[in-house]
């Protein structure tokens, strides 16, 4: 069955037909919303929330891109939960692990004021991206992670965060030269592979 | 450098440009080093953020039909029988308040009667007002005084008697060319009494206002609708899961 059938037919109510659409979009949900996030739990629950939210407004659905429309779901599931976490802030004072021992490298470490030991500690890059993404602003964060996590158009970002392409390009931007700066500060942690030159991007 | 060209510079990576705009800017990138090393650092940015390792999802997050509160599809007939059931009920528990509130309403309903009727015997506990009243009429008018005669000589309290008959009996005395309405007001007061004697005999045994056998059909009908609309539900239920 394609997407446009399973999509009709869920609008009819047949929970089985997006359950299969589900399973086709949950990784880049997830993904999306443990970049905004920051945290598996917390992307987990916010996945679940926007499949839950997208099932009962499913029948708003006007066509279109169907992944925009999904990762703007989460994107709001997301935005509900940066403005709880907002109103009830929790600092995790001693990060454990799942065994109960206490984190050798913290992502909460590795801010630019850091020292370079404490740098040296935060060796996982995926860590050191996470903290630069969780820098930007909300909005700014949303938009880089649509467009170049997810590998969405101008247009399918525009249509999930509801803002003008002209805001998109700007908030890109923006977004992309913070990012630049801040991963200056991790720059020796990046293996060969990172360390981009302009031959194999362009 | 102006925000406009990194934001020019940003669209251009991603091929957003139009082929005009896009000439133009790399004639200006072929000439200028800070714009070129700008573009450098949005690239590696950008390419950082696209090999980002991307994560299996923890777990499934299909949705059961308790989550997204979804309801059996029940037939057609179902909201027919539960609205039957509630309108049974209802009614049955009115017609119970009915017959519950029937007797007070008929009191309050036949609270004038004894002003109707103070002429007439039967209203004992308002007999000495009635007395009374007709005391200060029988002062001022003489020629009502037949009327007020007529509940003294049959039911009167021995007080109101007392309280009637001294003043009654020199206006009586004084009133001698009234004789003959005297001898008519006996005729008069039965036929002034009846109408509160014909009320009484008619609204007393109507002691409820709803037959027993309506409410027995009303519970009936409640409960025969309610069973069906419950073993409805139920098959619905069965069969959805």
């Amino acid at each position: 069955m394609d997407e446009l059938a399973l999509i009709t037919s869920a609008q009819r109510g047949d929970l089985d037909s997006f359950n299969t659409l589900i399973l086709n979009y949950q990784d880049m949900v997830f993904n999306t919303a443990l970049r905004i996030l920051g945290d598996d739990e917390l992307a987990a629950d916010a996945s679940q929330e926007a499949f839950i939210s997208a099932f009962r407004s499913i029948s708003t659905f006007r066509g279109g891109s169907f992944k925009a429309w999904m990762l703007r779901t989460v994107t709001n599931a997301c935005y509900d939960e940066l403005r709880r976490q907002k109103r009830r802030p929790t600092i995790q004072l001693e990060p454990e692990t799942e065994d109960g021992e206490e984190m050798d490298s913290p992502r909460w470490l590795a801010d630019p004021g850091m020292t370079p030991e404490q740098k040296a500690e935060a060796d996982d890059l995926e860590h050191a991206i996470q903290h630069c993404l969780d820098s930007l602003p909300a909005e700014f964060r949303a938009v880089v992670v649509m467009a170049d996590i997810q590998g969405l158009d101008y247009t399918e970002v525009a249509q999930a965060a509801r803002v003008p392409l002209g805001t998109i390009k700007s908030r890109l931007a923006r977004a992309r030269l913070r990012l630049r700066e801040c991963l200056q500060g991790f720059w020796e942690l990046l293996p060969a592979t990172f360390r981009l030159n302009e031959e194999n991007i362009a | 450098m102006k925000f406009r060209d990194t934001e020019l510079l940003s669209s251009y990576l991603d091929g957003q440009l139009s082929p005009s705009e896009s000439a133009r800017l790399e004639s200006r990138l072929s000439s200028d080093a800070n714009l070129r090393s700008v573009l450098n650092d949005l690239r590696e940015a950008r390419g950082v953020l696209r090999q980002l390792p991307a994560r299996k999802a923890p777990r499934n997050f299909t949705l059961t039909r308790q989550m997204v509160g979804l309801k059996p599809p029940l037939p057609r007939a179902y909201p027919t029988f539960r609205f039957a059931t509630a309108l049974a009920t209802l009614l049955l528990v009115v017609t119970f308040a009915v017959n519950a509130l029937g007797p007070s309403l008929k009191y309050s309903a036949a609270a004038p009667a004894p002003a109707y009727g103070l002429g007439g015997a039967p209203c004992q506990a308002c007999g000495g007002g009635g007395a009374a009243e007709s005391l200060n009429a029988a002062t001022e008018a003489p020629t009502e005084l037949p009327a007020v005669q007529a509940p003294a000589a049959t039911e009167l309290p021995p007080a109101a008697q007392s309280i009637v008959m001294p003043t009654a009996t020199p206006a009586l005395a004084a009133a001698d060319s009234t004789r003959q309405s005297e001898t008519a007001t006996p005729k008069e007061a039965p036929t002034e009494a009846a109408p509160l004697d014909h009320f009484q005999q008619t609204t007393a045994p109507a002691a409820t206002l709803v037959p027993a056998a309506w409410q027995v059909g009303l519970a009936i009908v409640g409960l025969l609708s309610g069973l069906i609309a419950f073993f409805m539900y139920r098959s619905a239920k069965q069969k959805w899961k």
